[in-house]
């Protein structure tokens, strides 16, 4: 059952398209990120939803009802901010109660509530502080419990951990998913940190030039990327140019600019023959082996020139024939048959199902 | 930093010197004054030969005075409401809006700051002349107004700037309206600056006399236009009272405001 439907929603700014034909639709309790680079188009996705901008083409619908002609504030939607935005002159209690008191509830409901949000972010012990005496981990906590008091359906939060730094922002991570867990409210969640997208959400929308690339779970990202701009976002990636040979219904043989040849690499779209083509291989599913041992599955002879040890992982890069580089990634626990040294003539290879062939 | 004071060495006595004694030239006159007002001199001898209040008495038994006194304080304090409220729409309208010319419309707002005074109280004469408002008190309100306005636009559009319109979008979300948003959360957030443009509203008005000069009538004069009209029939040191009082009023709102720019930057 959809809950927020977002229908073929564009935003142009002068002659400039900064969100291009987005559909997406939104299960109510689901956790969905909007992922991407700067300039993507997934905060301006966000401020159609939250109203600050009006679609220039395009629905938004929520329980089906049309949101598009409500201003922000009847639109009864939370949101947390990326900058801190708690009203720097009330306490920390009176930021959460605001939004109650301009719904004019009476007392005794406002009281109730603030101390059960307070509690939810577990700052119960902070409703007297002014926000300027709180850490910024605090402060955004305090935001999430004011955009929550009202107990909105949807929402949103632009980015709200990026001022924080790396420790601080793992903590509310667990904060944010827990409390999902505790309200079942619909979040909406823009990032362009890839990390907090995968740990935090159910589903990720991919964002590039106002465009969803792709919508998927964050494994489904990872695996079956559909284009090259996923694969290369999503993760780390080795692309390897190469030239279409054959192509059946799935799958192409592709030969790389030293003549080797490689058959039976996925191809989700393009990639025709005669093609020029990067085949895409995670450093994590490629393995090191001797040169010459037979041969049963993908790879190409390499030579490695360099290796990292980076606590739980080796990192490799290998040079092929014709000086690509490879960057591969293997566990540090892995039972590893050679001690490989940088300068050994190896052989690289992979399973010929986890490599992916996109247009160049 | 290329000229650090600690670093200055035998320098540091010479400019402390000099510092004292630009701040001796600045502070003499008025601490010369000060003094007069409690000389027992009628000739405003100095040094003073003998002290005494007497003045003060003569300064405060007297209604014209203290009329004039009051015509001031009436005046200066609707300047200042009327200051800070045109002046925060105005700054609104400054920071927030996008339109043509808006940086034109600013110059504007602030050009009576560099006109010559004189000038402009020469307009506004000529101008309230046709309205029949010189010497009534709306036209001393109005002519302050154009004064006062400036200093009111700079505070409260510097406040506003600083201020993150985030916490007003926020407010927005949470469920207020636009207007109540900005009532209840932007303006107690940028109060500082609105204090600073009241405080500095009330003195451009307290003290000014050029404009005044021209406004006033026989039966409506401002302090400073009396104390201006006394010294021309006597040199009496009631007037170095009176001044003394204006120096007072206005040193303390200036330490207000220093206290408020303090308080704003910890």
């Amino acid at each position: 059952m959809t809950f927020l439907d977002i229908r073929n929603v564009s935003k142009h700014f002068g002659s400039v398209a900064a969100v291009s034909n987005v559909s997406l639709e939104i299960a109510r309790g689901e956790f969905v990120t909007f992922l991407g680079p700067s300039g993507s188009g997934k905060s301006t996705t966000l401020y159609m939803i939250a109203g600050f901008f009006e679609p220039s083409a395009g629905d938004i619908r929520i329980d089906g009802a049309g949101i598009l002609g409500l201003p922000s504030n009847k639109r009864n939607i939370g949101m947390v901010f990326q900058r801190y935005t708690l009203f720097p002159h009330l306490t920390v209690a009176e930021n959460v109660a605001f939004p109650l008191r301009v719904r004019r509830r009476p007392q005794a409901e406002v009281a109730r509530k603030v101390e059960e949000m307070l509690a939810l972010v577990r700052l119960d012990r902070f409703a007297d502080r002014m926000p300027a005496q709180l850490s910024g981990g605090q402060q955004q906590r305090v935001a999430l419990a004011r955009a929550l008091a009202y107990d909105p359906p949807l929402l949103l939060m632009d980015e709200p951990l990026s001022a924080l730094d790396k420790k601080l922002r793992e903590e509310i991570q667990a904060e944010i998913r827990r409390i999902h867990r505790e309200t079942g409210v619909t979040i909406l969640y823009v990032t362009h940190d890839q990390e907090e997208a995968l740990s935090l959400s159910d589903r990720v929308a991919l964002f590039n030039h106002g465009r969803i690339e792709q919508v998927g779970k964050g494994r489904e990202l990872y695996e079956q990327p559909s284009t090259r701009f996923v694969a290369g976002f999503v993760g780390h990636s080795n692309f390897l140019d190469c030239t279409v040979a054959a192509r059946n219904d799935h799958r192409a043989d592709v030969v790389f600019p030293d003549g080797s040849r490689l058959p039976g690499t996925p191809v989700h779209r393009g990639a025709h023959a005669g093609a020029a083509a990067g085949l895409m291989i995670r450093p994590d599913r490629v393995r090191i082996g001797a040169r010459g041992a037979a041969a049963t599955s993908a790879g190409v002879d390499a030579v490695l020139s360099d290796a990292t040890f980076i606590g739980d992982t080796f990192h490799f890069v290998a040079t092929t024939a014709w000086g690509a580089p490879v960057s591969i990634r293997v566990p540090a626990s892995a039972p590893m048959p050679h001690q490989h040294a940088v300068g050994d003539r190896v052989r690289l290879s992979w399973d010929p199902g986890q490599a992916r062939l996109f247009d160049n | 930093m290329l000229l650090d004071f600690a670093r200055l060495g035998s320098w540091r006595l010479l400019l402390g010197l000099i510092a004292a004694l630009v701040g001796a030239f600045l502070l003499l006159p008025i601490a010369l004054i000060v003094a007069l007002s409690f000389g027992s001199s009628q000739w405003l001898q100095f040094p003073p030969p003998g002290w005494t209040l007497r003045w003060y008495e003569e300064l405060f038994a007297d209604p014209e005075w203290l009329g004039s006194f009051l015509t001031s304080f009436q005046i200066a304090v609707v300047v200042t409401v009327l200051s800070v409220g045109i002046g925060a729409m105005a700054s609104f309208g400054l920071t927030r809006g996008e339109f043509r010319g808006r940086e034109l419309l600013r110059a504007l707002f602030l050009t009576p700051m560099i006109l010559p005074v004189v000038v402009l109280a020469v307009a506004l004469y000529a101008f309230f002349l046709r309205l029949h408002l010189n010497g009534t008190f709306i036209g001393f309100v109005l002519a302050h107004l154009v004064i006062a306005l400036p200093f009111s636009i700079i505070a409260i559009s510097n406040a506003l700037e600083r201020f993150d319109r985030d916490i007003e979008t926020a407010a927005i979300v949470c469920g207020a309206s636009p207007l109540e948003a900005k009532i209840r959360i932007t303006l107690p957030g940028i109060r500082l600056g609105l204090m600073s443009a009241a405080i500095f509203s009330f003195l451009a008005s307290w003290d000014e006399v050029v404009i005044a000069i021209f406004m006033a009538s026989p039966d409506l004069q401002t302090l400073p236009v009396r104390i201006f009209g006394t010294l021309r029939q006597d040199l009496s040191p009631v007037i170095a009272a009176i001044s003394t009082v204006l120096i007072a009023l206005t040193a303390g709102l200036m330490a207000l405001a220093a206290l408020l720019r303090k308080d704003a930057r910890s």
